[in-house]
C-alpha cells in the first residue's frame, strides 16, 4: 500500500491471520485486528497474551510465521525511514543511551525527526525535574519515562504506541505521565491528534485514558469495544442458595465463582435477567445483581482460562 | 547520523584513552629495551592477536548492548535507514581503533625515527595500518557474532583465522587484510536489520555468507580430525608414538642416527663399492650442512624472519639492514649515534635482496660476520669496514646455510649442496669462492620434501644421504625415498643407492583433509598462498591423489548432494535456489550441506485457523 491509500478510514493497524510461533508456543494465533484511526486504544491481556510480540511484528522487528500486518497502511516488514518518522514507540524499559546527556539525546531526536516540535517537548518535560546537562543514566525511572514520552510526543507521530510505559513508576510519576499524555494528545495546535495504542495492566489507567478496549488472550483477539461497553457485559450476581449450588459447568457465561459467608457470588458474561431466573430455578432463596468495575470485569474475563495450581 | 557517531565516540572515550595510554606505555617500554622494528614474526603475531582481541571485544560489547530487544528497537526505530545507523556506529568503532591501535604505533615509530639512529623503514610505518586493519577485522567479526543469527554468527571468525595464515607479505598482505575487512563489513551490514537474525535472502547475500561459513565448517572438520589423531595417540598405536617404528617406514628412517641412516641406504645399494662404503661409514664422522635460513626475507615485508642486525664487537657498531635503502645502517653501540651505511663492495652498492646475518664460522676474523641473501654469501670484513660477496651460486638458487665440513666449507641451496675448498676461505679479498663440488638434490622431490642431508668424507670424495620424508604424512609430500650420492675429487656425482620408503600412515588418513572436501582443501591452500611470493623452501613434489581416495571423495559429495536434495524439499526455496544448493553440495560436499542447514531455516509451521469465533466488529472511526 502506498501513502495515498492511507485515508482516515484506513485502520492504523490491520492484521489478518497473524501468527507468530516460538518453538511450540504460538504467541500470536491467527490474530485479526483492525484498530481505527484516532483516539486512545488500550490493549490488555495476561502475561504471554502476545502484546509485546504484536508490537515487534508491527514495527518490523519480528517476522510473522503466517498472516499479514500493516501499520499506517504500510507492510510491517517494509517500513521505510519516513514511515518510522510517523510512528512513536515507548516501552517499559525506556531504553535511552545512558551515557548521553538529556540535551544531546534531545538534539539527536530533533535532527532526525522532521516533524519535531520543541514546544511540545518543553511542555511535556516541564512536568519533570530534568536538567539538560544530566546524563540519562542519572535520571530516576520516572524521569526517564517522562523524558521518553516527551521525545515521542515531540516527534508529532501519527501513531503512538506505548507498551506498559508506567511499569515500575511510583504513583506520582504515573500520574504525571498520564497527565502529560492526555494533555499533549488533546492539544492539537492545528495538527491532527495522534492515535494512541496504550498497553497496560493498570485498569485505573485504562479507565482514565482509553476510548477503546482491546483484550488479547493467548495471541487471539477476545474483545474490542469501548470500556464501558465491556464493563456492561459483566455482571455480579449474589445468591443465597441453601442447598447444593449448580454445577459450575452448567452456569451460563460463568467467569468467576466464589462462596463467601454462605452466599454464592457469580461473575458472568453477557447475561441478563434470565440469569436471575436460572439461579432461582437452581434453588436460590434470594438473588441480587450489581455492576462491576472495569478492573474486576477484565480480571475475571482473563482469569477464566488462566493457569492455576491444582487444589490440594 | 552524525549525532549517533559522536554519541558512540563519547560512549567509549574513557576506555579509548585508557587503552591507548596502556598501548603507548607498553610500546614505549619495549622500545627502550629492544628494537621493535627488528622483532621476529612471532612478536608481531602476539601484537596482532592483542589488536584483534581488543577489536573483537569492542565489537561484541558495542553490539551486544544494542542487540537487546528494547535497545535494538530504540536504535533502529527512527527515520534513519539501518545502513546509515550502522555506518555511524561502525565509523565510531573505526576511529576508536585507530586511536588505540594505530596511533601509538605511529607515535613510537616517529619517536624512534626522529630521536634515535635506529632503522625505521616505510614498512614499519605500515605496521600501524596493519594493526588497525587487524583490529578492525576483530571488531567486525565480534559485531557480526552479536548481530547475526546464532546459527552462523561464527562465520566471521574464518577471516580472523586467515589473517595469520596468509603468506602474502608487505603491501599484498595489507591488500588481503583489506579484502577480509570489506567482506566482514558486508556481513555486518547484511545483519544490521530490524529483524535481527533474519537469514540472508538474496543470492548475493547468501553467497557472501555461505562461503566463509563453509570454510568455517571445513576448518571445524579439520579440527575434528585433529581430535581423532589425538585419540589415536592416546590409544598408543599412532606411528609417532610407537616405541619401535614400523620397519621400512619413514618414521624409522627419521629416527635413525646419521650413521645408521647411511647404512640403511647402502643396504639397498647394488653398487660394487657398497661394502667398501659401509666400512667407511663405520669409520667416518657423519656431518651435515646447517640451514640457517628457514624462512627467507622479502623486500618490504612488514615483519621479520629474524632480526636483520648484527653487532661488530670490534668497532662497537650494530649494523641493521634497511629495506628502504637496501643497505646496512650503522648505529654506534657506544653513544647510539648513526655510524654510516654499508653496501656491497667499495662502491657501497645496494644489496639486490634483503640479507640476513647467518652467524660466524671459524675461518672468520674477529668482528667479521657472514650474511646471506638470494644466491650470494657475503662476508662483512670488520677490519676493512666493507661487505664483499664471497660465494655466488647459480642464478635462481637460494643460499640457505653454510657449515664447516672438516677443513672445507659446505653450502646448502634449495637445489644443491656445495663443497668449497677450505684453503680459499682465509682471504676475503680473493674474490668469489668457486665450489669444488656441486651435488644436485636428487629428484623427484623438491627442497620442501627434504628432511635430512647427511654426509661423510671419503678418501676420495664424499658420500651424501638425502632423505625426502618431511611431508610423508601429508598429501603435499613426495612419496618418501632415500638416495645416496657419491662424489669424487673430480666433481663427478654418482647415485649409489635409491630406495623407496614406506608410508606409516594409511592413504585415507593422509588425505583426510582432501577427501573431506577437495574444493575446500584447494581453496584453503590458495587462500594461504594468495598474492604470496613463491616459497622455494616449501616447494614439494606431491604424488597424484590415489584412486581410492578420489572414489571416497566422490562418494562423500554424492551423499551430501542426496542429503541436500532431501533437505531442500522441506525449505521455502524456489527451484533455482534448490538446484544451486544441491549443485554446491556436489561440488563442495559436506561443508555446503552443513551451511545449507545453518543458513536456510525450515518454515515455521502454523496449524489451520481455529474454529471461527465471532470476531468483534471494529468500532467506528474515532477521528473527529
Amino acid at each position: 500500500m502506498n501513502d495515498s491509500l492511507f485515508t482516515p478510514e484506513t485502520p492504523v493497524i490491520h492484521t489478518a491471520g497473524l501468527c507468530k510461533r516460538y518453538g511450540r508456543k504460538l504467541a500470536l494465533d491467527h490474530l485479526d485486528l483492525q484498530i481505527p484511526r484516532g483516539g486512545v486504544h488500550a490493549i490488555v491481556g495476561a502475561n504471554g497474551a502476545g502484546k509485546s510480540t504484536l508490537f515487534r511484528v508491527l514495527l518490523g522487528f519480528l517476522p510473522p510465521s503466517a498472516g499479514s500486518a500493516t501499520i499506517l497502511g504500510r507492510d510491517s516488514a517494509r517500513l521505510r525511514p519516513q514511515d518510522r518518522a510517523r510512528i512513536g514507540f515507548v516501552n517499559e524499559e525506556h531504553t535511552l543511551p545512558g551515557w548521553m546527556t538529556v540535551a544531546a539525546v534531545t538534539a539527536m531526536q530533533r535532527h532526525q525527526y522532521p516533524g519535531w516540535r520543541q514546544p511540545v517537548f518543553d511542555e511535556v518535560i516541564g512536568h519533570y525535574h530534568v536538567q539538560p546537562a544530566q546524563k540519562v543514566s542519572q535520571l530516576s525511572r520516572g524521569e526517564r519515562a517522562g523524558f521518553n514520552l516527551a521525545l515521542a510526543l515531540a516527534q508529532t507521530p501519527e501513531l503512538l504506541v506505548l507498551d506498559e510505559p508506567t511499569l515500575g513508576l511510583d504513583v506520582v510519576a504515573k500520574r504525571a505521565f498520564l497527565e502529560s499524555l492526555l494533555y499533549s494528545n488533546a492539544a492539537t495546535d492545528g495538527r491532527a491528534a495522534c492515535t494512541v495504542i496504550y498497553c497496560s495492566h493498570q485498569m485505573e489507567e485504562i479507565e482514565r485514558v482509553a476510548d477503546n478496549l482491546i483484550i488479547l488472550e493467548r495471541g487471539r483477539l477476545k474483545h474490542m469495544s469501548a470500556p464501558d461497553d465491556f464493563r456492561a457485559r459483566v455482571t455480579h450476581w449474589v445468591a443465597d442458595i441453601p442447598f447444593k449450588a449448580p454445577d459450575p459447568a452448567q452456569v451460563p457465561g460463568l467467569l468467576e465463582q466464589q462462596q463467601l459467608d454462605g452466599l454464592h457470588h457469580y461473575l458472568v458474561l453477557d447475561q441478563d435477567d434470565s440469569f436471575g431466573r436460572f439461579l432461582r430455578a437452581s434453588g436460590a432463596r434470594s438473588v441480587q445483581s450489581m455492576p462491576v468495575s472495569l478492573d474486576r470485569a477484565v480480571n475475571s474475563f482473563l482469569a477464566q482460562h488462566h493457569a492455576a495450581p491444582i487444589a490440594a | 547520523m552524525w549525532d549517533l557517531f559522536k554519541a558512540e565516540l563519547l560512549r567509549f572515550r574513557g576506555w579509548a584513552i585508557g587503552i591507548a595510554g596502556l598501548h603507548l606505555l607498553v610500546l614505549g617500554f619495549l622500545t627502550r629495551v629492544v628494537d621493535l622494528g627488528q622483532q621476529p614474526w612471532l612478536v608481531h603475531l602476539a601484537f596482532g592477536i592483542a589488536y584483534g582481541a581488543v577489536g573483537g571485544l569492542l565489537g561484541l560489547y558495542q553490539m551486544g548492548v544494542y542487540r537487546r530487544p528494547g535497545t535494538w528497537l530504540n536504535l533502529l526505530h527512527r527515520p534513519l535507514a539501518p545502513a546509515r545507523t550502522a555506518a555511524a556506529l561502525l565509523a565510531a568503532g573505526a576511529v576508536l581503533l585507530a586511536f588505540t591501535a594505530a596511533l601509538p604505533v605511529l607515535v613510537v615509530a616517529g619517536w624512534q625515527a626522529g630521536m634515535t639512529a635506529r632503522v625505521v623503514d616505510a614498512r614499519h610505518l605500515l605496521l600501524a595500518l596493519a594493526g588497525l586493519q587487524i583490529a578492525g577485522c576483530g571488531y567486525l567479526a565480534g559485531a557480526y557474532a552479536m548481530l547475526a543469527n546464532r546459527r552462523h554468527a561464527a562465520a566471521g571468525l574464518v577471516f580472523l583465522a586467515w589473517l595469520p595464515a596468509m603468506n602474502a607479505i608487505g603491501l599484498a598482505a595489507l591488500a588481503l587484510q583489506m579484502v577480509a575487512l570489506l567482506w566482514l563489513l558486508a556481513l555486518v551490514m547484511l545483519a544490521f536489520q530490524p529483524d535481527l537474525g533474519a537469514p540472508p535472502r538474496r543470492w548475493g547475500a547468501v553467497l557472501l555468507t555461505a562461503l566463509p561459513l563453509q570454510m568455517g565448517v571445513y576448518l571445524v572438520l579439520l579440527l575434528l580430525w585433529f581430535g581423532v589423531e589425538m585419540l589415536w595417540i592416546m590409544q598408543g598405536s599412532h606411528p609417532n608414538n610407537r616405541a619401535v617404528p614400523a620397519p621400512g617406514g619413514h618414521n624409522e628412517l627419521e629416527r635413525l642416527d646419521d650413521r645408521a641412516r647411511l647404512l640403511a641406504g647402502l643396504a639397498a645399494s647394488a653398487s660394487p663399492d657398497a661394502q667398501r662404503l659401509r666400512e667407511q661409514v663405520a669409520l667416518s664422522e657423519p656431518m651435515g650442512i646447517a640451514q640457517q635460513l628457514r624462512l627467507l626475507p622479502h623486500t618490504g615485508e612488514l615483519t621479520n624472519v629474524k632480526p636483520m642486525a648484527f653487532d661488530d664487537t670490534q668497532r662497537r657498531v650494530r649494523w641493521t639492514f634497511s629495506h628502504d635503502s637496501m643497505r646496512l645502517q650503522g648505529l654506534s653501540l657506544v653513544d647510539g649515534r648513526a655510524a654510516g651505511t654499508l653496501g656491497v663492495g667499495a662502491a657501497n652498492a645496494a644489496f639486490p635482496v634483503p640479507v640476513l646475518p647467518i652467524g660466524r664460522q671459524p675461518f672468520l676474523a674477529q668482528g667479521d660476520e657472514l650474511l646471506a641473501g638470494g644466491n650470494t654469501l657475503y662476508q662483512y670484513d670488520s677490519l676493512a669496514g666493507r661487505v664483499m660477496p664471497r660465494l655466488q651460486l647459480p642464478a635462481g638458487e637460494l643460499l640457505l646455510g653454510v657449515s664447516m665440513l672438516g677443513a672445507h666449507l659446505g653450502a646448502l641451496s634449495d637445489k644443491a649442496a656445495y663443497i668449497i675448498d677450505g684453503r680459499l676461505l682465509r682471504n676475503p679479498g680473493q674474490g668469489l669462492l668457486q665450489p669444488r663440488q656441486r651435488v644436485p638434490l636428487p629428484g623427484p622431490g623438491r627442497f620442501g620434501d627434504l628432511s635430512d642431508l647427511t654426509l661423510i668424507e671419503l678418501v676420495d670424495g664424499h658420500l651424501f644421504s638425502c632423505s625426502f620424508t618431511r611431508f610423508a604424512h601429508d598429501p603435499r609430500g613426495v612419496p618418501p625415498y632415500q638416495v645416496l650420492l657419491r662424489t669424487d675429487d673430480a666433481g663427478q656425482v654418482q647415485e649409489v643407492a635409491r630406495r623407496a620408503v614406506g608410508f606409516d600412515y594409511p592413504a585415507l588418513f593422509r588425505y583426510r583433509a582432501w577427501w573431506s572436501s577437495p574444493v575446500m582443501s584447494e581453496v584453503l591452500d590458495r587462500a594461504r598462498a594468495l598474492l604470496a611470493p613463491p616459497d622455494a623452501l616449501r616447494a614439494t613434489h606431491p604424488a597424484p591423489v590415489p584412486r581410492d581416495v578420489k572414489l571416497l571423495a566422490a562418494a562423500m559429495s554424492l551423499l551430501a548432494a542426496l542429503a541436500a536434495a532431501w533437505r531442500v524439499r522441506q525449505l521455502p526455496l524456489r527451484w533455482p535456489a534448490r538446484a544451486s544448493w544441491v549443485a554446491a553440495c556436489v561440488l563442495i560436499g559436506w561443508p555446503a550441506l552443513v551451511s545449507l542447514w545453518l543458513l536456510v531455516p525450515a518454515e515455521e509451521g502454523v496449524d489451520a485457523a481455529p474454529e471461527a469465533t465471532p470476531r468483534p466488529a471494529p468500532p467506528r472511526a474515532l477521528v473527529a
